[in-house]
């Protein structure tokens, strides 16, 4: 019921983001918009905290879990790029939706613990750590798109309705910065740590294992786009550019992988 | 007009500001207790209200000038570059026998003082002077602070000067304060339909001039504006009014391009920067994130060329805003396909002030919905007063009457105790109250009934 909640406050905050970007008047529906997030994000966080008191362990294992521990660490994002003000929180527009799929398909796939005994402390980091650069790619993603989108109404000289909802192009494109600095770094070390992990078990890393493939590309993909930050010209329009296609591609891949996986394995 | 429906709105007593002007004024008609005489940008031409536009020490000599009219009780006189109103609310009451003064001498009296304080001559200024009195002063001060009446529509700067006006009109130690509780009411609630106009209707919303365009496109790009840094070619009266807006959005430090350099220097002050020959464009352009340009250059100074020069890897490595005035262009139109150059003309320009306009045009039936509102409440608070004022006359010449008949009953009657001339005098308070409960309510209902029909005055049982 609490997942329900937060999931029905998460779709509250989008129509309202939506019906303020439709009608050219951002006040104070876009307002309520933040407002709404941050309720999801708070009844998204009991319902997880529940979930870790009663099953004794993390939601960091199975679909369900994990996608629903994605979707409030994009909503916690969200919420903390809302703090700065009501024009930031526009991004919302493009984040909610993510969010909206990532917990919707949790809650059909079902929350519940799928691993009997406790999770080790190295899975939990590790795969924090993942999550943390998924949501980094995410919201770079979310703000390239905003950022390619205003870029075309000033390049085009069209300073209408878009134009005044989408934030600035330099608050855009530092959001962008950010994203892909938190989301390179954490993947890096979420990388570093499965590594040292399975070494430690014993185990064997294989590209042809799907976890490792995805793992590595969504690597590769972050730290390509923000390399584009510190080479070359038009940095702002390159990454963000490539964030969106980068974060197009990571999704792409993964249900690609998951549907080839199929239900036999663990993908993830 | 009509007040909201349901809504009935409890004023308390207006605060009394004392003095022989305010004491015991009888209840009268709105279209006797307000009037409105002034010159705006609908009457007069730009070097007439020149000529009226007055400064704070202009204000108040027309000020004192009203406060020495036995005939005005109070006045507020807002003035500004399109228009210079004085919203008089004439005496009343008895002054040594004579009467309520005719509100048209009040009003001629008032463009008299107007005229001498401009100075103007009165003949000259007449046929651009415009007169009002009654409710439609009060709507056309409520239009005036939303915005609506301005010559940029739904301009905010009115708001701030129709509260200085309020503020000017009180005590200033020299002279009495001359808003009153006509003039308070009226202009509180005038400042408070302005707000409401502005945040619930999106009249306000929007760019209403060329350098406002400029800042908003600006902040579209850059967010806000604290420490950026402009170029500025051209040193002229454009020039200068953009360099003003970005100023206030706390651009600082620039560069001010010029053939002439002793043009140049007081721009680059005004802007932190410094002033350069125009041989040094391509440099001045390297580390500067907006351009204006408004020269009377009859070809582009910013071409291709300049741009090689500037930036030798092919362009600008971050976003660059251009904002080209000149007619013809400074700005080789082609720039603008230069990745992250955003280079916009005056026609860009117009055309976004005319989108801008259209949209608050589009707003104006819900301002004036609002002010329609306010006015209902602002009618409904006169009749109340003027309701309390009539109460106040009824229960003081029943009193009277009763004192003198009191008077009459204990000299007929000497033998009466002490005790038995309280019980006397209460039963003839009691009596009195018991006779007035119902004039009383019936007086007060009928103010609250002309909550329908827009709260004009009517006469009463005692008129």
């Amino acid at each position: 019921m609490i997942h329900l909640t937060a999931l029905a406050l998460y779709g509250v905050a989008f129509a309202l983001w939506l019906r303020s970007f439709l009608s050219g008047s951002a006040v104070p529906a876009a307002a309520l918009a933040g407002g709404a997030a941050g309720a999801g994000v708070a009844f998204h966080f009991v319902g997880l905290a529940s979930f870790s008191v009663e099953s004794g362990t993390l939601p960091l294992a199975g679909l369900g879990p994990s996608l629903s521990s994605l979707a409030l660490l994009l909503g916690g994002g969200l919420v903390s790029v809302a703090l700065r003000g009501e024009e930031a929180s526009r991004i919302g527009l493009l984040l909610t939706p993510v969010i909206l799929v990532l917990q919707g398909t949790a809650i059909i796939v079902g929350i519940f613990p799928t691993s009997p005994t406790g999770l080790s402390g190295w899975f939990v980091v590790h795969v924090a750590l993942a999550l943390l650069g998924f949501q980094g790619l995410a919201i770079a993603a979310a703000a390239g798109a905003l950022y390619l989108l205003q870029f075309q109404e000033l390049k085009g000289r069209r300073f209408g309705r878009i134009a005044r909802f989408v934030p600035p192009l330099a608050f855009l494109d530092r959001l962008v910065a950010v994203g892909l600095a938190v989301g390179a770094s954490a993947m890096t070390g979420s990388l570093v740590l499965g590594w040292i992990w399975t070494r430690g078990q014993g185990g064997i890393l294989s590209l042809g294992d799907p976890k490792i493939v995805w793992a590595l590309l969504s690597w590769g993909v972050l730290w390509i786009t923000l390399s584009t930050r510190f080479l070359g010209a038009h940095r702002g329009i390159r990454s963000a550019r490539l964030s969106v296609a980068g974060f197009a591609l990571v999704v792409t891949v993964y249900l690609a992988l998951r549907i080839a996986s199929g239900t036999a394995g663990r993908f993830l | 007009m009509s007040a909201a429906p349901g809504r009935t709105v409890e004023w308390p007593a207006p605060p009394e500001t004392g003095g022989d002007r305010d004491e015991a004024r009888p209840a009268r008609r709105i279209e006797e207790g307000l009037l409105l005489v002034g010159v705006s940008h609908h009457t007069a031409p730009l070097e007439i209200r020149e000529r009226l536009a007055l400064d704070a020490a202009g204000v108040e000599e027309v000020l004192a000038g009203l406060e020495s009219l036995p005939s005005v009780a109070e006045a507020v006189v807002l003035s500004t570059c399109n228009r210079t109103e004085a919203y008089v609310v004439p005496a009343g009451g008895r002054q040594g026998g004579i009467g309520d003064p005719d509100p048209g001498a009040v009003a001629r009296d008032a463009e008299r003082v107007l005229a001498r304080c401009a100075p103007f001559p009165l003949p000259s200024l007449e046929p651009h002077l415009f007169r009002d009195r009654g409710p439609g002063v009060a709507r056309h001060l409520f239009q005036v602070a939303a915005g609506v009446d301005s010559l940029v529509l739904g301009e905010a700067e009115i708001q701030g000067q129709v509260r200085e006006a309020l503020e000017r009109a009180t005590r200033n130690g020299i002279r009495r304060s001359m808003a009153g509780p006509v003039a308070h009411r009226l202009f509180e609630m005038a400042l408070r339909v302005g707000g409401r106009v502005r945040s619930e209707t999106g009249l306000g919303r929007g760019s209403g001039s060329v350098a406002s365009v400029a800042v908003d496109l600006a902040r579209r790009v850059f967010g806000p504006l604290r420490g950026r840094r402009v170029l500025v070619v051209g040193a002229g009266a454009h020039s200068e009014l953009l360099v003003r807006a970005l100023v206030r959005e706390g651009v600082r430090g620039g560069i001010v391009v010029n053939r002439n350099l002793e043009r140049a220097t007081p721009l680059a002050a005004l802007l932190g920067g410094i002033a350069v020959p125009l041989e040094d464009i391509a440099h001045a352009l390297r580390d500067v994130d907006i351009v204006l340009c408004s020269t009377a250059s009859r070809t582009p100074l910013l071409t291709h060329a300049t741009f090689r020069d500037a930036f030798p890897r092919g362009g600008p490595r971050r976003p660059l805003l251009l904002i080209d005035l000149a007619v013809p262009r400074d700005v080789d139109p082609s720039i603008g396909d230069l990745p992250d150059v955003f280079l916009y003309n005056v026609d860009d320009l117009q055309s976004i002030l005319d989108e801008h306009r259209a949209r608050r045009e589009e707003e104006l039936p819900a301002a004036h919905r609002l002010v329609e509102d306010q006015l209902g409440e602002f009618l409904r608070w006169w009749s109340a007063r003027s309701s309390a004022s009539r109460i106040r006359l009824m229960r003081a010449a029943a009193d009277r009457s009763r004192e003198e008949e009191l008077e009459r009953v204990l000299r007929r009657l000497p033998g009466l105790t002490g005790r038995d001339r309280e019980e006397i005098e209460a039963f003839s308070r009691r009596l009195a109250n018991k006779i007035l409960h119902g004039p009383t309510r019936l007086l007060r209902e009928q103010a609250g009934d002309r909550e329908g029909t827009g709260g004009e005055e009517g006469g009463g049982p005692w008129e």
